[in-house]
Parts: C-alpha cells; structure tokens; sequence
C-alpha cells in the first residue's frame, strides 16, 4: 500500500505543479489518472476500511478531489464541477470523526451553493443548506451564496449584481458571471411585465447594457417580441387573466353527471 | 413523538381484579394479554395482536420492575437463553420484593413447557425494553433491542409481524434517545428490504418511518427524498404510521419549496392524528403554519389558540403576525427573539426564507391602499435597509409584479407605481373551481369512511348458511318441477 500512496503523491505534485502553472490540459490528464489510483485505496468511501495510512489516504484523496472542483471552474466545465464535488461530499459529511476538517470546505460549498443558483436549482440549494451547521452558516464564503439567494427572491437584482465586487474568494468570479446572465434575463422578463414601455435611455440602465447596440442585439435575439420606437422599448403584453366569457359546458356537465353519480352511491 | 403512542381510545381492559385479589392486577392483565396472543397466533387473527399491544400502553405507566420480573419468570422457561438475558437487566433484590408480592407466581410455573411461542418471547423482550425506556436506562434499552432485534431475525412467521413493527420503534427511540441513530441505518435498511420482500406491509411502513426519521435526524433530506419516492406505497395500516410518514413528507416537501403540497401533508398529518399526541400535533402545527406563511397565506388565530397548545406555538404566532402585517422590523425583532427555537425547531432556515414573503405583503397592503405611490415611498414603507432603496424597490415590485402577488405597473419616467383596479373574482371561473373542489373533498371523505366501516368478522357466515339453504330450496323447487313435469307427461 505505501508504494501506491507514495506513487499518488508523487503524481499529485506534478499536478498541483501544472495547476500552479495554469496548464490547464496537463492537469486534466493527470487528475484522471489520479483518479483511477485512488481506486485502489480501501480506505476511502464508501469502503473506510480501516488501515495505518487510512487517515493520510483520505486527505490526501480530499485534497485531489478539491483540487479537481476547483479546476473545473477555471476550465468552465459545470458538469466536471457536479461530478467532482459530489465525490468531495462525502469526505465533508462522512469522514468528520476521522480526519481533521479542512480549510477548503467552506470556500467550496459556498461555491457549489453558488452553482446550485446559477443553474436555479433553488430545491437543491435548500437541501444543501440544511445539511449546514450554524457555525457554516456564519462563514462569509456561505453567507455570500445564501445572501445572494435572498436578493435573488426578493427582486433586489442590483444587490445581486453589486455583490460580485465583494466575493470572498477569486473561484467565486466565474459563477458570479454567470450569475449575472441569469439576473439579466429575470430582469427582462419582469420588466416585460411591469412596464408598458421604457425610454431606450432607462432599458439600457435597467438591462445593465453600455451601448444602444448592444441593447437591441439582445432585444432582437432573446425578445423578438418587444417593439423599438420612437426612442422607446414596448413591451407587447398579452394581458391574461380576461374575464371569461363563455362558459365552459362540456367541463361542467361533467362535474355535474360526476355528483349526480356519487350521490346515487349514497342514497 | 413518543407521546403518539399513547393509544387513540381507551381499549376495553376489563379490570378483572375482583375476581383474583391475590397477584396484583398488573400482573393478571400481563397474563391476560399473554393469552391474547396465544390465541392470535392460533386463529391467526392480526387484530387480537394490534388489542394486545395496546393494552401493553394502557397498562405502561402501572408496570413495576416487580411486575416485569413475575412475568419473565412465568413466562420463560428457566435456563432458556431469553430467560437468562432479560433477567439480566434486573437487580437481584427485586427478586425477594416480588416474591412477597406475588408467591404464588412462581409456583404457578409450567416446567413441562421448555419451548415458547416466538410471538411471546417476542414479546417478553418488547415488555422489558419499554420498561427499560421508561426507567430511562437508555443504554441498557439500546442493548436490549439489538439482542431482540438480532433474536427477531431468526423467524419468519406472518404472526410475528404486528409485534415486531412495535419492536423495530422502540429499538430505532432507544437509539435516538442515546443520540446514536446514524449507527442503527444500515440495519434499518436491511430490515426494510427483508419486510417487502416477506410482504410484512405494516413492517415497511413502520420502518420506512424510521428511516425517514433516521435521515432527516441528520438533515439528510436528500437522501430521505430519494427513498421515498423508491419505496413501495400501498394503502396506510396504521394511522399513527401515516401520520408520521405524512408528517416527515410534509417536511422534505417543505425543504425543496413544494409548498402546496407540503401544506397539504402536514395539515393531513395534524388533522389525523390522535388528540393525545400532543407533541407531534404541535410539530405538525408549526411546520404547517411556517408553510402556509410562505404559501403566501395567513394561518387563522384558532390554529394557535388550541388547547395545550398555545405556549409551544406562540413564537410562530408572533411570526405570523409580524408577517401579516408585513413589517419588516418587527419580523426581524421576532426572529431575533426566538432564534434559540426556532434553531431548535429547525425551522431556521425557513424563517429566513419568509422575509421575501414579509415584503410581498407588505407590497399588497401598500398596493391595495394607494392607486399611486410613488417608488421613494414604496422603499420608506417597507423599510429596505440598502444603499439604494429606490432600485431595489423597483425590481422588488417589478418581480413582485410578474410573480402576480401584485396587479400594477411602474412608471419609471415619474417614478411611480399604479396599482390596477382589481378585478371582479365572480367573472372568473374561480369561484366554480374552489366550489368543485370542496364538493369533491366532501363526497371523498363520504367514500372514504364508507370504506373505512369494520364488520364483525362472521357476519358473512350466515349469508352462506343462507345461500345453502337457498340451493336446497332451489333443489327443492327444480324436483318439484320435474315431478310437475311427470306428472304432465303422465297426463299425456
């Protein structure tokens, strides 16, 4: 077993050489690799059999599996990203009592939480919170993703948007990017909804655009449907919720043949 | 939780110590429950099991060490392996006190009887592990449930299940009660499997409970989802059962924001469940109540009124007021408060997500008063603590707007809001749907009652005595046609 851990080791030091350097393909092949060799560890979940070198095993395997969340953000591979950091979980949850916690956890949580967002998967992101202590929670990495749930809910885009100048930590930019797309298009649509119309002026302010240009580029792309002119954005609104006029027949005689049965049963 | 299992009705347990003045009464009901089961395992009927244990709950807080001792030692053979473990669990000096309690006891003893019915030694374990729960000796409990549990491995008989659902609670509350559930999981899981696989419904259902209780221990909500859903479902068999498994759905349902649905369990779980469950009531009343402020919609003042239970629910009372008011201030200063229960509660999370909800209503209550209100105002009257608060009052109504909590537009030129006239809700097929759907509530529950009607079990015996006596008459009637038909030949 010793010589393979030293032989991980030594493999893992190359790669945080390469991920030091930014060479972003060496460090791919060789986390794969990696990630083979760890296969041949026992210690590791969802085995944790117990061995001398089970404590050096698992942080070791704990620090390849950061490393590897990491990467994927600086690749912008989101799916990597999942992947990885659902094999870092259990080394958060399960392995507490054995190896002491580490100093990338709230950093990287926080960073799934954030991914979590982006992608809206609000289900998943309260999940994820629930599973966190107090003391977690009060740590500025996870207090930024929750904050920013909150803003999120409540509409307060520009607060959203605002808190990209204050990450916590530089992995942080890339979703807080990709964040910002997001609260673009939520904008869009409630203002599609809470306007009649807008000055050109006023849409670019709102919509976070610096030139015309680039406003009406994503007006003819993403809402063909609203109407530039005179200087103004009109938002075309088919206004549901009408009065109805008709009455919808066929639904109601079918309720009514439906109580007409179930009375018959009881009488 | 535990007081759920404090029965629904007072059980017929005939006090029949007029008759035997001699052993204690204890004693006798132990004996006459003993018997129930003997003869539920010979006729095989599951509801003398169920009586059984029910008397065992009536009779819990009467049951003296001296009582469990008389039992053991008349029920157990002496020099079995059961007889010699549970004994264990008790102080020598019992045994003098209940030998002057009950001497006639111990002369009583069958020899000739080495085996025991499964069912009984089952049973003899559940008594003393109840017993042991209730003298608080947690950790002898925990014991004494894993060596029964690992006894109740060895047999499969279709009798056992009804005790054996009762035995997998108290070994799953001994090990919540000395804070070691996450050790009892895979046993649970193993046990689920060997229940669905043995068809034992009440089995799964009990331990589908303990499981989901057994994750969301941890929080582990995803984890509970999962199972849940891969479960096989089939109609309750206990009510206390589904409550609980309503109860826990209503929570997971809840964490991943499936609100309606979430509202729905929980006020089912609370409704069901027996009067006497007053702590697992309460849980179901806060949780119901925190949903349904998150739903949008204001729990009624009698939800927090209700007897027993007016202390335990006031801080989500003032939540909820602090909520219906939409006063973002005193939403805080609550939350501030009560933040000791409402961690304990783990409601926590929760009560930050509903801060959205405390703006949204405030944003109504402005939006019904003022026809136009300008942007400005909007922020002062919500009290948006930001740098910005004319921005973020503008995407706040602007989201609040497409979300349909409020029917209005901004003008930003000017920098206000107009709220539209609202609608007449009569002109709108709403008020046929709300209608249909209380109808079909109403004509559900009828049905369902309906189904829910027990009959004794041999009426339908004397409807085949009937029927036999109806082919005899229709024996009787043919013959009496083919005679008339002879006789009609005869004539010709």
């Amino acid at each position: 077993m010793e010589g393979t851990l030293s032989d991980v080791s030594q493999v893992f030091d190359r790669f945080k050489a390469a991920f030091t350097r930014n060479d972003l393909s060496t460090c791919t092949t060789l986390l794969s690799q990696l990630k083979v060799m760890l296969t041949g560890f026992p210690s590791l979940p969802p085995l944790y059999c117990e061995s001398p070198t089970a404590i050096h095993e698992l942080t070791l395997a704990r620090d390849i599996f950061e490393h590897a969340v990491v990467l994927s953000v600086k690749t912008e591979d989101q799916d990597a990203f999942e992947r990885d950091f659902l094999q870092l979980k259990p080394y958060y949850t399960d392995t507490r009592d054995l190896i002491p916690p580490s100093a990338q956890e709230y950093p990287i949580l926080g960073l799934n939480l954030l991914r979590l967002l982006v992608q809206n998967r609000i289900a998943e992101f309260h999940t994820e919170l629930e599973l966190l202590s107090p003391e977690a929670l009060e740590n500025p990495c996870i207090k930024h993703a929750v904050e920013l749930e909150q803003s999120f809910m409540e509409g307060a885009y520009n607060r959203v948007l605002s808190a990209r100048q204050a990450v916590p930590h530089e992995t942080y930019v890339y979703f807080m990017d990709l964040l910002a797309k997001t609260v673009r298009d939520e904008i869009a649509g409630c203002s599609e909804k809470a306007y009649d119309y807008l000055s050109l002026q006023d849409a670019k302010q709102i919509l976070m655009f610096s030139s015309n240009q680039d406003l009406e580029e994503y007006v003819t792309e993403e809402h063909p449907e609203w109407e530039i002119r005179n200087g103004c954005v009109y938002f075309q609104k088919a206004k549901e919720s009408a009065p109805s006029k008709e009455i919808p027949s066929l639904q109601l005689i079918n309720q009514t043949l439906g109580y007409a049965r179930e009375l018959e049963r009881i009488v | 939780m535990a007081t759920q299992d404090v029965e629904m009705k007072d059980s017929a347990a005939a006090p029949s110590n007029s008759s035997a003045p001699s052993p204690p009464p204890v004693l006798t009901h132990l004996k006459n429950v003993s018997a129930l089961i003997e003869k539920g395992v010979v006729t095989k009927e599951v509801r003398l099991m169920i009586r059984a244990i029910r008397h065992i709950m009536t009779l819990r807080r009467k049951i003296k060490a001296s009582h469990v001792l008389a039992f053991l030692k008349q029920l157990l053979p002496p020099g079995s392996e059961v007889a010699s473990r549970l004994l264990l669990y008790f102080p020598k000096e019992d045994e003098k006190d209940m030998e002057v309690d009950s001497p006639s006891s111990t002369s009583q003893t069958v020899p000739s009887k080495h085996t025991i019915l499964p069912e009984l030694e089952i049973f003899a374990y559940l008594l003393v592990l109840i017993f042991l729960i209730d003298q608080k000796q947690y950790n002898e409990a925990k014991n004494c449930s894993s060596a029964a549990i690992s006894r109740l491995k060895q047999f499969n008989r279709r009798t056992l299940d009804v005790l054996a659902a009762r035995l997998y609670f108290y070994y799953s509350y001994s090990y919540e009660l000395t804070d070691s559930l996450v050790e009892i999981r895979g046993t649970l899981l193993a046990l689920h499997r060997t229940a669905t696989l043995r068809h034992d419904e009440l089995g799964q259902e009990t331990l589908l409970n303990l499981l989901l209780r057994n994750y969301l221990h941890y929080n582990l909500y995803d984890q509970a989802e999962k199972l849940r859903s891969k479960a096989p479902r089939f109609e309750a068999h206990s009510n206390q059962q589904f409550c609980r498994y309503l109860y826990y759905l209503g929570r997971i349902r809840t964490i991943q924001l499936e609100y309606t649905d979430a509202k729905e369990s929980l006020l089912q779980a609370a409704r069901k469940a027996p009067a006497s469950a007053r702590g697992f009531r309460i849980q179901c009343n806060k949780w119901a109540a925190i949903v349904r402020l998150l739903l949008g919609e204001i729990p009624e003042r009698t939800t927090f009124m209700q007897n027993g239970m007016k202390k335990a629910l006031s801080p989500y009372f003032e939540l909820t007021n602090a909520v219906r008011i939409g006063d973002l201030d005193l939403f805080r200063s609550v939350a501030d408060k009560y933040s000791k229960t409402f961690s304990a509660d783990r409601t926590h999370n929760l009560i930050v997500r509903l801060r959205h909800n405390v703006i949204r209503t405030g944003l109504r209550n402005i939006s019904i008063s003022y026809s136009r209100i300008s942007l400005v105002d909007v922020a002062a009257k919500l009290r948006l603590n930001s740098a910005t608060p004319v921005a973020d009052a503008q995407s706040i109504v602007a989201k609040a707007i497409r979300d349909g909590a409020i029917d209005a537009t901004i003008d930003h030129a000017n920098g206000w809001m107009l709220s539209k006239e609202t609608g007449d809700v009569y002109s709108t097929n709403e008020p046929q749907l709300a209608f249909n759907s209380r109808i079909a509530f109403c004509l559900n529950m009828h049905n369902e009652a309906v189904r829910a009607l027990r009959f004794p079990p041999n009426a339908h015996k004397k409807e085949r005595e009937s029927a036999e006596k109806r082919r005899e008459r229709q024996q009787q009637e043919q013959e009496l046609a083919k005679h008339i038909a002879e006789e009609d030949d005869d004539e010709f």
